[in-house]
């Protein structure tokens, strides 16, 4: 293995981990937004405490839905973590 | 004890050789046959539920199996708002039990079906026909196409964009969050395992040696975060891809 | 029985099934040294395939051996709850009517008590009108008869003491005249005079 070589591995691998810390950004959405749900719902309870069941199953469910592009990222960080070295390994070879 | 971390991967158990050119070789991997095991739960408890049904007098077992049929009744027509998708009814059901018994299994120790994106993505492709041709139905097939150009015509992109993201975001979805749970399992009993190893070893002779090969600190504490990513987050994604499935499709029936 | 001795052979079926993929399992995976891991983000065309058939195989499972016999059930304790429901209602009907028909009756019953009450008061009521009239007049009668009795009495007491006080004056007036009147003449005197005094 030439030094040519060791170095656009060890660039890849590089790339490959500034991407994956990158990607986990995307995790900040989805905490703002459901801080933001839970606090909406906790004030809706606070209003209405009747509908606290009502309430609390919606804002699973948005909070939920509002997680995907946070998992997006994660998976995309695994995706680079744990897939792309390998590839490019190969290419590398 | 091997140090570096390592995901539990998918194992590959049987290769068949097909030949087909696109297609590959049928690989029968640890996914096919957990699933296959999770069917066959649930099919035996079908079958344990649904023994010696009386119209009277019922057993605690036909409570539940009645219950578990009138929740699955009464959510697929409170979200569609009428008696309109009853065939659905089944499917959702199916989906759901499929998915909440694959998520839940890891916790036997056996390797979640829904830790592999091909899971995911052949129930979310099979939704998308469903929610298709539900739109199709509802407005035929001049509507359907027609209805990409809403609310004018540079949008179309757009919207076969956003119509080709709802199956990959719902698999995604339910994928990243069951391999979430996977790989901060498998994290913590790294961990857990270096941890203990570190701390046996520290008792002098044969017996460190041999006792720090067992990671004993993995036995408790792992349940504690499996309460979030195996049993929460099993349960809420089956959960909400049950839902999304039938907000669609109600959706697409209501378009016309 | 024979539906029990079915489910029991597909729990038994069921079992069985378990225990071959158990072993199955146990003997490919912890046996046998695994060749190759799948990749951890992948999407394979025959899994795919396959886990789309297991859906569709899930589904019509259970709506096979949940579904169908739960609704079943559930349709026939519908159907009996109806029953029960609409024998009550008939029964309820029908004592309605027979309440009602009763009730009538029972008015009806009062009715004709009040009226024989009634009746029989009037009837006593005319007897006993009938009687004090009867009475009444008897006693007028009686009353009228002895008014009449006395009237007569009076009149021929009356004519008595005139035919006395006729005779009386003749005898009287003879001796006075002492003359023969004739006696025709002499009657026809007196009587004329006794009638202009009398009258």
């Amino acid at each position: 293995m030439g030094d040519f070589q060791l170095l656009a591995r060890g660039i890849a691998l590089a790339g490959c981990g500034i991407g994956a810390g990158c990607a986990l950004i995307a995790g900040i959405g989805p905490g703002i937004g459901e801080g933001t749900a839970v606090s909406k719902a906790l004030e809706a309870i606070g209003r209405q405490p009747e509908c606290k069941g009502d309430v609390t199953g919606t804002m699973l469910l948005g909070c939920a839905v509002a997680e995907t592009t946070g998992i997006y990222g994660f998976v995309t960080g695994l995706l680079l973590i744990f897939v792309a070295p390998g590839m490019f390994m190969n290419y590398l070879q | 004890m091997s140090n570096g971390f390592e995901v539990d991967y998918a194992k590959v158990y049987f290769t068949i050789k097909t030949g087909i050119p696109v297609l590959g070789d049928i690989k029968i991997t640890q996914t096919l046959i957990v699933s296959w095991i999770v069917m066959i739960i649930l099919t035996g408890l079908c079958i344990f539920l649904t023994r010696n049904l009386k119209v009277e007098n019922i057993s605690k077992r036909q409570a539940f199996a009645e219950m578990l049929v009138e929740t699955g009744n009464n959510f697929v027509r409170n979200n569609t708002g009428g008696n309109k998708f009853d065939k659905l009814i089944p499917f959702v059901s199916a989906l759901f039990a499929t998915s909440v018994i694959s998520n839940l299994i890891s916790l036997i120790g056996l390797r979640s079906p829904t830790a592999d994106l091909s899971t995911e993505a052949a129930w979310a492709v099979v939704v998308f026909v469903m929610i298709t041709s539900t739109k199709i139905k509802t407005n035929g097939f001049g509507g359907y196409l027609k209805g990409f150009t809403t609310p004018i015509a540079v949008m179309t992109p757009f919207n076969i964009l956003s119509e080709l993201a709802t199956p990959v975001s719902m698999a995604c979805r339910h994928f990243g969050n069951i391999l979430s749970g996977v790989v901060i399992d498998g994290l913590i009993y790294w961990a857990l395992g270096l941890a203990s190893a570190a701390l046996l070893k520290l008792i002098p002779g044969a017996v460190g040696a041999f006792l720090s090969n067992i990671p004993i600190l993995g036995l408790g504490i792992p349940a504690v975060t499996g309460v979030y990513f195996d049993w929460f987050s099993g349960c809420m994604q089956a959960f909400i891809f049950c839902m999304l499935t039938v907000m669609y499709i109600a959706n697409a029936a209501e378009e016309g | 029985m024979n539906e029990k001795n079915k489910a029991g052979k597909s729990l038994w079926l069921f079992i069985a099934l378990l225990a071959l993929f158990v072993a199955v399992l146990f003997y490919t995976g912890y046996t046998k040294s695994v060749t190759e891991d799948q990749d951890l983000v992948t999407l394979v065309p025959w899994t795919f395939i396959i886990q789309i058939c297991n859906l569709f195989l899930q589904v019509y499972l259970i709506k096979k051996f949940l579904f169908k016999p739960i609704n079943d059930i559930l349709q026939k304790r519908q159907d009996l709850a109806d029953k029960e429901i609409r024998e009550a209602r008939e029964a309820k009907t029908e004592a309605d009517s027979l309440k009602e028909q009763y009730e009538s009756s029972l008015t009806n019953a009062h009715a004709e008590a009040a009226q024989i009450v009634s009746d029989a008061q009037r009837e006593a009521q005319n007897k006993a009108d009938t009687l004090v009239r009867d009475a009444q007049e008897e006693v007028a009668g009686i009353k009228a008869r002895a008014a009449a009795d006395i009237e007569q009495e009076k009149k021929k007491a009356i004519n008595e003491a005139k035919d006395e006080i006729s005779s009386l004056a003749m005898d009287i007036a003879g001796k006075v005249v002492e003359k023969e009147i004739n006696e025709a003449d002499h009657k026809k005197l007196i009587e004329d005079f006794i009638s202009k005094v009398g009258a």
